[in-house]
C-alpha cells in the first residue's frame, strides 16, 4: 500500500519536475527579455537590471537557474503579471477555484447522468432505446462545446430570459473570496441574505455546467455502454446466470464492478477534455476562472502570466489524472501490486 | 420420471447471413441417481447442450425442443423466475473455462456464499447466518478437495492455479445440494492424482445422496469407470445412446466404434508398434456441415442413403441412428 502510494509520488514528481522544467524554459523561448517573462517586471533602467539578474541568478549556468526557479516556485514566489503587476499565485489563487468548481459541477453531473444512462443502454443493447441514447450521444459528442454554449446564451438568456447570461453570482451581492468556491464563500460571509445568495449562485451556474456536461457525458454513455456490453458476453456472467442469480442481482454484484473498473482510466481522459471545455465556456460566460484568465494573458502578451497559468492547470491535470489512476489501481483487485505506474 | 428430458433439442445460431443448425434434434434424459456420460470429440456441441440446459443463451440462438423438461415440468415454457429458481435449487452446472466462469473482481469466498440459497443456512439473526454460511462453505470447499480454505477463499480469481478453480466451480455447483449436477469436462487438464479425487467425490455423491449427473468429457477412460449410461454425440447428432456396459461391448454405430478403438486401453489384443486405429478426417466446422448423417464423409461405412438423416432406432433401451449399423447386417 504504502509502496503504491510512493510509487505513485514519485511518478508525480517527475512530471512535475518535467513540467516545471516546460515552463522555465518558456523563460528564453518567449520573444521578450527574460529578466521580464520570470520577474513579470519590465526593468525601467540599467541598476533596476542588474539587480533583477543577480537576484533570479540570470548569470548563474541554467541549471543553476532552474534550481532557483524550483526553489521560487515552491516558496509561492511566482512572479507578478506583467500587466495588473498584481502577484501571480494571488491572481491564479483566485482564478483557479472557480475553474475547479465549474469543472466539479459538470463532473457530477456527467458521472450521474452518464454512468446509469450507459448501463442502461448497455443492458438493452441493440434495441430502440439503445440505438436512440447511442445516436443522440454520438451527435452530442460531435457538437463543439463554443456553438453549444452560445446557442444556451441565445436560447435561455436572451430569448426566453429565464437564466443570467454572465459571471458567477449578481454583482450586487458582495462575496470576499475567503476559499475561491462560491458557495462557501456565501455560506461564510455574515451580512447577506444567504438564501438569495445562493439561488442567485445557482442560477448563474445552471447554463455553463451543463454546457459543459452535454459533451463529457456523451462520451461517457458510450464508453459505459461498450463496457457493460463486453462484460455482459464474459463467461462468468453466463455462469451467474446458470447459478440461478436474478439480473437485478447478477447486475449489481457482477457486472456494474466489472464494467467501470475498464471505464475508470477513459474517464479519467474524458476529465482533461472536461477541463479544456470549462475554459472555453468560461470565456463565454465571463466565468472569472483560470481559462478566461489565461486567454486574457495571452491578448495581454502577458508572458510571466501565461508562463505560470500554464504550468498550473497543467499541473491541475496531471494530479486528477494520477489521482483516479492511484484510485483504480486500490479497488481493482485483479491489478498487480507490483505493476509499475504510468499516466 | 426422469430428471431431465430432452427429446429432440435443436438450437440455431443466427450468424447474421445463415442460419447453422448447432445441435440436430438432440435426445437426452437423466434419471435421478444416474451418471449419463455426455461424450464426443471438442466441436461436437457437448458444451452448447450444457448451455443450453443452464438457459444462458446468447440473444442470436434459437433453442426448439419436442421436449425439454425437469421432472416433468417444461423448462422452456415455465417463466424465467420459475425457471431460475430450478437453476438455483436443483441444478448445479460446472463450466467447461473454470477460470474465465468466475467473477475476476470477487473474492472467491463471496462468491461461493453466493451461490448458497438462503434456505440451506441455519440461524435466525445475521450474525449467526453469516457463521452458518461460512461454515457450509468452508466445509464444502474441503470435500472438493482443497484444503488451504483460508488462502483461497481469500484470493480473487487471476491469483489461484487452474485445477483449485476447477475444484471451486464444482464446490460452487455443489453448495446448494443439487439433484442434478451437469459437469462440462471438470476434470480437464488435472493431473491423474487429483482428477481421480475429483471422480470419487462425484461418484460417492452420486450414491450417497442419489445425485443425477451429466458428466460431459471426452476423457473415455474416467467416465467408463464411473458412468451408467452413455450418449455419443458427433457434430451435433447424438449418435448412439444406451447403457455404458452395452456400448462398450457392442457399439452399433460406426462412430461409437472408432471412438472406442482410438482409446487404446479399450483395445485389448492391440499388438506392440502396431497403429492405433483413428477415422479418418476431421470433425468439419459449424459453417461447413454436411446433409444427412453427418459422419457420411468421414464414415467407412458410408453408402448413399446416408445423405438422408437417419431415423433413430431402438433395440431395449439402446438407441442409435445409423442406417447400416454394426453387427445387424444379417437382420
Amino acid at each position: 500500500m504504502i509502496r503504491i502510494l510512493l510509487r505513485y509520488l514519485v511518478l508525480f514528481s517527475l512530471t512535475f519536475l518535467t513540467l516545471s522544467a516546460l515552463s522555465f524554459s518558456l523563460v528564453y523561448l518567449f520573444p521578450t527579455e527574460p529578466v521580464t517573462t520570470l520577474t513579470g517586471i519590465t526593468p525601467q533602467n540599467l541598476v533596476q537590471h542588474e539587480a533583477l539578474v543577480t537576484q533570479y541568478h540570470l548569470d548563474d549556468s541554467y541549471l543553476v537557474q532552474f534550481a532557483h526557479y524550483l526553489g521560487d516556485l515552491f516558496n509561492g514566489n511566482w512572479g507578478v503579471s506583467l500587466f495588473s503587476g498584481e502577484p501571480l499565485l494571488d491572481e491564479i489563487m483566485l482564478a483557479l477555484p472557480a475553474t475547479i468548481e465549474l469543472s466539479a459541477y459538470a463532473m457530477s453531473i456527467v458521472l450521474v447522468v452518464g454512468i446509469p444512462l450507459g448501463c442502461y443502454s448497455g443492458l438493452k443493447a441493440y434495441t430502440g432505446s439503445d440505438y436512440t441514447i447511442n445516436s443522440v450521444s454520438v451527435v452530442v459528442n460531435s457538437v463543439p462545446v463554443v456553438w453549444l454554449a452560445v446557442i444556451f446564451i441565445l436560447t435561455f438568456s436572451l430569448q426566453f430570459g429565464w437564466l443570467p447570461l454572465s459571471g458567477r453570482i449578481n454583482l450586487l451581492f458582495d462575496i470576499p473570496s475567503q476559499t475561491g468556491f462560491l458557495f462557501i464563500d456565501i455560506l461564510l460571509t455574515d451580512n447577506i441574505d444567504t438564501a438569495r445568495a445562493l439561488k442567485d449562485a445557482f442560477l448563474h451556474l445552471i447554463l455553463p455546467t451543463l454546457a459543459i456536461a452535454f459533451i463529457s457525458t456523451a462520451a461517457l454513455v458510450r464508453i459505459t455502454r461498450r463496457s457493460v456490453i463486453d462484460v455482459l458476453n464474459q463467461p462468468y456472467i453466463i455462469a451467474a446466470r446458470a447459478k440461478g442469480l436474478s439480473s437485478r442481482q447478477i447486475f449489481f454484484r457482477h457486472v456494474l464492478r466489472n464494467a467501470l473498473l475498464p471505464a475508470l482510466p477513459l474517464l479519467a481522459m474524458q476529465i482533461t477534455t472536461l477541463i479544456t471545455n470549462a475554459m472555453i465556456v468560461e470565456t463565454l460566460f465571463s466565468w472569472p476562472g483560470i481559462g478566461s484568465w489565461l486567454i486574457q494573458a495571452i491578448y495581454q502578451r502577458d508572458y510571466s502570466a501565461l508562463r505560470m497559468g500554464m504550468l498550473a492547470v497543467s499541473t491541475l491535470v496531471v494530479m486528477i489524472t494520477i489521482a483516479i489512476d492511484l484510485f483504480n489501481r486500490l479497488i481493482d483487485p485483479s491489478r498487480e501490486k507490483y505493476e509499475s505506474v504510468t499516466i | 420420471m426422469p430428471l431431465l428430458d430432452i427429446k429432440n433439442l435443436t438450437l440455431e445460431i443466427d450468424t447474421g447471413t445463415q442460419s447453422i443448425k448447432a445441435l440436430d434434434k438432440i435426445n437426452l434424459t437423466v434419471n435421478s441417481g444416474e451418471i449419463r456420460a455426455l461424450v464426443g470429440e471438442s466441436g461436437s456441441g457437448k458444451s452448447l447442450i450444457v448451455q443450453a440446459i443452464a438457459g444462458a443463451t446468447p440473444p442470436n440462438w434459437t433453442i426448439t425442443a419436442d421436449r425439454m423438461s425437469w421432472s416433468g415440468n417444461n423448462l422452456l415454457s415455465m417463466s424465467e423466475q420459475q425457471r431460475r429458481q430450478i437453476l438455483r435449487k436443483d441444478i448445479g452446472v460446472v463450466f467447461q473455462n473454470a477460470l474465465a466462469s468466475l467473477d475476476p473482481s470477487v473474492t472467491l469466498g463471496e462468491q461461493l456464499e453466493e451461490s448458497l440459497p438462503d434456505q440451506l443456512v441455519e440461524g435466525n439473526w445475521f450474525w449467526q447466518r453469516k457463521q452458518n454460511r461460512r461454515k457450509v462453505v468452508v466445509s464444502t470447499v474441503h470435500k472438493v478437495g482443497i484444503k488451504d480454505h483460508e488462502h483461497y477463499l481469500r484470493a480473487y480469481p487471476h491469483q489461484i492455479p487452474t485445477d483449485i478453480g476447477q475444484k471451486l466451480m464444482l464446490a460452487m455447483a455443489l453448495i446448494s445440494q443439487p439433484k442434478m449436477l451437469i459437469a462440462d469436462d471438470p476434470t480437464r487438464g488435472m493431473e491423474t492424482t487429483t482428477k481421480v479425487q475429483v471422480l470419487k467425490l462425484l461418484s460417492r455423491l452420486n450414491q450417497t445422496r442419489s445425485l443425477g449427473i451429466l458428466f460431459v468429457s471426452h476423457d473415455l477412460l474416467a467416465i467408463a469407470s464411473m458412468s451408467d449410461t452413455m450418449t455419443v454425440l458427433y457434430c451435433g447428432q447424438t449418435v448412439e445412446s444406451g447403457k455404458m456396459k452395452n456400448i462398450r461391448k457392442r457399439p452399433l454405430h460406426p462412430y461409437t466404434k472408432a471412438l472406442l478403438d482410438s482409446a487404446p486401453s479399450f483395445t485389448k489384443d492391440l499388438p506392440p508398434k502396431s497403429e492405433l486405429p483413428t477415422l479418418a478426417g476431421t470433425i468439419p466446422t459449424l459453417q461447413h456441415l454436411p446433409i444427412g448423417c453427418r459422419l457420411g464423409p468421414r464414415c467407412p461405412r458410408a453408402q448413399r442413403d446416408c445423405v438422408n438423416v437417419p431415423a433413430v432406432r431402438k433395440i431395449h433401451d439402446h438407441s442409435y441412428s445409423c442406417h447400416f449399423p454394426l453387427h445387424r447386417d444379417k437382420s
